[in-house]
């Protein structure tokens, strides 16, 4: 499949990534500017998450509502988010209103305006989304496993923490965005129907004497526990389960998350077999994988009924455990066909591909082209796939749940 | 585009829109089944039998379907609503025959007893699991307040009650009825081989009998007097709000305009709602939708906050709805909510599977097709009259059923009172 990818650095540190997708109308764009939650600092979670909000209350010569209005008076559909690594402002729409969506981010990345009167209004948006979190088990207990099983400030919701983010100030947050938004390891991504040349031109117009500068001083703390119950008032117990893996950039991340989606990775996988459809303990059960750049994690999660909840996490631990050594070639084959057409389909959207291309750079410092991750999915066996499991057996394991009842954890699994 | 419609002589519907350059082909199984084509003691029994669909058939077991599935790379799922039950798989353009094979003999299970009996415990699970989450059956309930003796007033899922009393007898008895050929349409979007469709078809449904065909549409009663209900969540943290109130059905020509007055009003960015109540951080959502089904439609307002604030903020939106009511919709917010819902229709017509939801559920419920530029068009051609009609003819201030879930407090107990 002809493949049109493109990518260039300007002098100020901003990487541009795209993709010509000739057959779609639209375009995607996403900022990646590295001001995620892991520069947060002490006492002070939330800030990132904080700073993105004011970023989008006033940029330029517009207020935060001009802002939206522009940029969906001209059909973007925008969003806006921030992760443990990075703040993103993306946009989607018809390739003739990108010329009219730039120069909004562009003042948005560059000159927020981040005043003091809209710092309460931004607060409560933060802790609302809060407030809603703490009503959604599922997530919660994802956080809470994030948590125990990352290294500070890797583990630290970039939520933000509703005692922490309600100290904030205006001066927490202008100096955060000074030292943290700038051009050095920005990434813009775009991809779909694109004049790559034109593009550049803009971006250059728009960012090239976009100078500042700022450092980044992230200390790796320790651990917490390795398992934790969470009370809470439900019907059901959530279980969520962890163990290391390789991140992404390594090489063998392929035989890894390749052995996760045969644990749990599609309908025909173990977990779904035996959990569900032999043993109908719950609804929803699952495996899959969560990279770092430095470090990642193979991540287990089931929701069932208290009663049935030791029972699920028997069945679970069973199954991990059962991995190593008994991985058979028809669900190898299921799991690269799967993997391949994902990757083929992807190719569809431009959002998908955009988001693609920048997670790649993140990571591997360039962007693999689709026939490189096909040819390496190629490589996969059986034997190459056993003989990593053989040198990383699954766990120690770390471990939460949440409900009303704590469960005991597999001897096999067991701190 | 290419539009292709063909029907086999047992009633059955094929429909395809192709795309030679696609990259992927995407093919359902549209059935006319949903919460509203079930009675007391069948409540819940379409999305169930959904589940059980994928338990196999006399020849498959489920393990199989699943495999098969995973061995062709499909992304394929299922999903039940209101008014229909969905079975879908997105492949690449050469497994369109494997796909087509496979969600075609799914659509003849085996209905098992001891797949039933297991499958039952799964959709225990799920009911259990929503009402663990937000909005706490507050939807369920507040469609049920809506629709009273409607069938749409039905929930999808059932009640613990409900499953546990349901026979797989009565379910194979529904299957029979409901996946009648003429009942289901088969649609496929993408790089579509359509010969190859109709033939597979014609193979592998083509001796299935034909069922008298149910006339579903069923006069709507007038709009209800407003009502308000609280559920109590004393450990939720927020408090979630539901309304619901009269607005076009599928059939009126006014559900775009509506469509586009809910952009206005509600909208989750951008709108009245917003600017009013989630910009200013005093709630964590407050939307509006504007939903259709074959014989009726509402609008759904939807509001989670402090439970301390609900109150005023209900009052508010109402306040917001009245204003705009008496006193229209500004050029400037047409325009703008015109030209988000036109990029939506162009981002949304991308995708093959995406464009297969859209076409098979309209060719499903109406017999009509319409290409990604028709959409456009008809978008571009709302008027401001044509949302201050709707705004005249479906008053969102005018009767309405509430529901609140969450804690409850000595505000909405007041609410409650008055």
């Amino acid at each position: 499949m002809k493949q049109t990818l493109f990518s260039t650095v300007l002098d100020n540190g901003i990487v541009l990534l795209g993709e010509a997708l000739p057959s779609l109308e639209s375009v995607a764009i996403a900022f990646h500017t590295p001001a995620g939650g892991i520069h947060d600092g002490p006492n002070r979670c939330g800030l990132a998450t904080l700073c993105g909000e004011m970023m989008i209350r006033g940029a330029g010569n517009r207020n935060g509502r001009a802002i939206v209005e522009d940029l969906e008076g001209s059909g973007v559909q925008w969003s806006q988010a921030v992760s443990t690594s990075h703040a993103s402002f993306s946009g989607a729409m018809v390739a003739r209103q990108l010329s009219d969506a730039l120069p909004i981010y562009a003042d948005i990345l560059r000159c927020p305006l981040l005043e003091e009167d809209q710092l309460e209004n931004a607060r409560q948006i933060v802790l609302q989304n809060l407030a809603g979190t703490d009503d959604d088990p599922s997530h919660r207990t994802m956080l809470a496993l994030r948590k125990i099983h990352y290294p500070s400030p890797w583990g630290m919701p970039s939520e933000g923490l509703t005692a922490e983010v309600a100290g904030l100030g205006i001066e927490d947050v202008r100096a955060f965005v000074k030292n943290h938004v700038r051009p050095q390891n920005t990434i813009i991504a775009i991809a779909g129907r694109i004049d790559w040349d034109d593009f550049v031109a803009n971006i250059q117009r728009l960012f090239g004497d976009w100078d500042a500068t700022g450092q980044d001083t992230v200390t790796t703390g320790l651990r917490g526990e390795h398992l934790r119950h969470v009370f809470h008032e439900s019907q059901q117990t959530h279980i969520a389960l962890a163990w290391s893996a390789p991140p992404y950039k390594s090489d063998d991340s392929y035989e890894c998350t390749a052995a996760l989606a045969v644990l749990g990775g599609g309908s025909s996988s173990r977990l779904f077999s035996e959990v569900r459809e032999r043993r109908g303990l719950c609804y929803s059960v699952s495996a899959g994988y969560q990279t770092q750049r430095d470090f990642a994690a193979a991540l287990c999660y089931a929701g069932t009924t208290a009663a049935r909840a030791q029972e699920t996490l028997d069945v679970m631990c069973a199954e991990i455990n059962r991995l190593p050594g008994t991985i058979e070639a028809d669900e190898l084959e299921r799991v690269k066909a799967r993997a391949k057409s994902g990757l083929v389909m992807q190719q569809e959207s431009s959002a998908a591909r955009a988001g693609a291309i920048a997670r790649q750079w993140y990571h591997l410092g360039k962007v693999r082209t689709l026939a490189e991750e096909l040819d390496r999915y190629d490589t996969l066996t059986v034997g190459s796939i056993e003989s990593w499991l053989a040198h990383n057996k699954p766990g120690p394991l770390s471990v939460v749940f949440l409900g009303r009842e704590p469960l005991e954890v597999p001897i096999a699994f067991s701190a | 585009m290419p539009f292709l419609r063909e029907q086999l002589a047992n009633g059955l519907e094929i429909v395809a829109e192709t795309t030679d350059d696609a990259l992927s082909t995407s093919i359902g199984c549209f059935v006319k089944a949903g919460a509203r084509d079930e009675s007391d003691d069948l409540w819940g029994a379409s999305h169930f039998l959904e589940h059980m669909i994928f338990k196999g058939t006399a020849d498959l077991s489920g393990d199989e379907i699943n495999r098969r599935f995973d061995w062709m790379g499909a992304s394929a799922n299922a999903f039940t609503n209101e008014e229909d039950t969905v079975y879908y798989a997105t492949v690449l353009p050469k497994q369109q025959h494997e796909a087509t094979d496979l969600l075609s003999r799914m659509m003849r299970p085996a209905l098992r007893d001891e797949d039933f009996a297991t499958e039952k415990l799964v959709i225990l699970e799920e009911i259990r699991m929503y009402d663990d989450q937000p909005p706490f059956g507050a939807d369920d309930r507040c469609r049920s307040a809506f629709f009273r003796s409607h069938p749409l007033s039905r929930s999808v899922l059932g009640t613990v009650a409900s499953i546990e009393a349901l026979p797989v007898e009565a379910m194979r008895e529904y299957h029979r009825r409901r996946y009648s050929p003429g009942n289901i349409v088969l649609a496929a979007t993408g790089a579509v081989d359509f010969a190859a469709l109709v033939a597979s078809a014609e193979r592998l449904c083509g001796d299935w009998q034909s069922q008298p065909t149910i006339n579903r549409c069923v006069p709507v009663p007038p709009p209800p007097e407003s009502t308000l209900s609280h559920i109590v969540r004393s450990t939720a943290t927020l408090e979630y709000a539901i309304s619901m109130s009269a607005g076009p059905s599928e059939n009126d020509p006014d559900r775009f305009a509506a469509k586009l007055l809910s952009v206005v009003l509600g909208d989750d960015s951008g709108s009245r709602l917003y600017w009013a109540i989630v910009d200013s951080g005093e709630a964590e959502h407050a939307s509006c939708h504007h939903q259709d089904f074959l014989d009726a439609g509402l609008f759904a307002t939807q509001l989670s906050c402090d439970a301390l604030d609900v109150v005023d903020l209900l009052g508010r939106i109402e306040e917001i709805y009245t204003s705009a009511a008496a006193q229209g919709i500004t050029s400037k917010e047409f325009t703008q909510a015109r030209n988000k819902l036109a990029g939506r229709v162009v981002l949304a017509g991308e995708r093959p599977r995406r464009r297969l939801f859209d076409i098979g559920l309209e060719w499903s419920h109406s017999g009509t097709y319409r290409t990604v530029a028709d959409n456009l068009r008809i978008v571009e051609e709302l008027s401001l009259d044509d949302l201050h009609r709707v705004l005249a003819r479906w008053p969102l201030h005018g009767p309405a059923a509430t529901v609140l879930a969450g804690p409850y407090t000595a505000d909405s107990s007041q609410l409650l009172a008055d």
